[in-house]
């Protein structure tokens, strides 16, 4: 606990100082096990400020919401890798400046939080490296595998299932920094490519369109996940795609601010095996 | 029921190279199995799956999608983009549970009418044996009652 108070001392004094002109951090929820974001101007109201393994959202995505950069110099927020690697592809996409973001940066494993040196994006390359190199083991795959290894037409079956239960909320959508059209393909009726109800056969296509959209540029943070009211597993897709980048094109989302989004570039020599 | 199954299969073919590939089957008297439906698209790169996506809300049994040759794109570098878009998309389709065997992608050139002739009819006959894809029809019979 010692630890994550430092952080959270940093954010004051940045706000004291005068470094920054908005800090983006943690408050206490409305239930005792639930954290939201806070929005913070002042050094006195820092101190509501709190950090601990509940903080699990990737607070990036209001930077990409309202066009809030636009109104502060300098802004810092706190985050976790996935969070920081969202900065690399904000950043990367256009939709942020990354020398606007001071990262207050850290970590929860197994409960405790660690904090994280660095400061600007690329301060963290280092990390980011590393985290690649163990990014989906078998561990992290073993759900996402156990529907592999089914029959296509059972793996139909349990998404069906699944998606059955999708009400079109679209919090999957606002709750993702990387999902910021402004108008999004779901809501374009000439024409209308996605079935608008919420039935299954829209639920299908509105879950294929949202993870094809995330396919390379989906960072992890799990932020859709929590979002969705009815607990579809949507992590299992967007880790199978993620592996699916990696795997194929060498590619880890988010790993600099210059790096080319792996479907808006190629390789002559990219593999084809699948092509007649 | 297998026997009289007749498939309903759309193709999104490139204007300058599978296009003219088909035409040119045609205008060669090769002949191939008329459940085809044959939709032209100035480039690879322009068909987005999105239109796959559509062409099985639509009820199709199997979808193929073929262009130029790498390194013979018009526009130079849309297969290229299109190969790698493909790629993501089908291991995203199989995953859910639409079966990659009704989704073929093939580079076909303007001089090769004989392969387009021989791959529409090696489809059909595949996607004969599969039947039609009941799951998704299922979806769409029940959404439109
Ligand atoms: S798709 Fe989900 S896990 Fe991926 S970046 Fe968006 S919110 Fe995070
Ligand atoms: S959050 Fe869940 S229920 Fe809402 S649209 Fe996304 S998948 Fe459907």
């Amino acid at each position: 606990m010692m630890q994550s108070s430092e952080l959270t001392t940093k954010a004051k004094e940045y706000l004291r100082i005068a470094k920054v002109d908005l800090v983006i951090g943690y408050l206490e929820g409305t239930t005792k096990d639930r954290r939201r974001a806070g929005f913070i101007r002042s050094a006195e109201e820092a101190d509501n400020l709190v950090l601990d393994e509940r903080c699990e959202d990737n607070l990036a995505v209001y930077l990409v919401k309202e066009n809030l950069l636009a109104r502060y110099k300098k802004v810092a927020i706190f985050l976790n890798p996935a969070g920081i690697r969202t900065i690399n592809v904000l950043a990367s996409e256009e939709q942020i400046e990354a020398d606007k973001i001071v990262i207050l940066g850290f970590e929860i494993t197994g409960g405790d939080v660690r904090i994280l040196d660095g400061e600007s994006v690329d301060d963290f390359s280092e990390l980011i490296a590393q985290l690649k190199l163990k990014a989906f083991d078998s561990e992290q795959m073993a759900d996402v595998d156990e529907i592999d290894s089914l029959d296509v037409d059972k793996r139909f079956e349990y998404w069906r299932g699944e998606f059955s239960k999708c009400i079109k909320c679209y919090a999957c959508r606002q709750a993702c920094p990387m999902c910021y059209c402004n108008r999004c393909i779901v809501e374009c009726n000439q024409p209308q490519w996605i079935c608008r109800s919420a039935h299954t056969l829209g639920n299908f296509e509105w879950n294929i369109v949202r993870a094809f959209h995330l396919a390379g540029r989906c960072v992890g943070c799990g932020n859709c996940e929590r979002a969705c009211p009815v607990d579809i597993p949507l992590m299992k897709i967007n880790r199978k795609l993620g592996k699916e980048v990696l795997d194929r094109f060498d590619y880890f989302v988010g790993s600099s601010k210059d790096q080319q989004a792996v479907l808006t570039s190629f390789k002559q020599d990219d593999p084809q095996e699948f092509i007649l | 029921m297998a026997d009289n199954f007749e498939p309903r299969i759309i193709a999104f073919v490139c204007n300058y190279c599978t296009y003219a590939g088909a035409d040119l089957a045609g205008t060669s008297r090769l002949k191939y199995p008329a459940n085809v439906r044959i939709v032209r698209l100035p480039c690879t790169g322009r068909i987005s799956p999105l239109f796959l996506l559509k062409a099985l809300q639509k009820g199709a049994d199997g979808i193929l999608v073929s262009g130029c040759h790498p390194g013979d794109c018009h526009f130079i570098s849309g297969n290229y983009h299109a190969r790698r878009r493909w790629s993501i998309f089908r291991t995203l389709l199989d995953f859910l549970g639409i079966p990659k065997e009704r989704i073929w992608f093939s580079w076909v050139s303007a001089s090769e009418g004989r392969k387009f002739a021989d791959l529409i009819t090696e489809f059909t006959e595949n996607i004969k044996q599969l039947g039609p894809f009941t799951q998704y029809d299922k979806l769409i019979k029940e959404m439109s009652e």
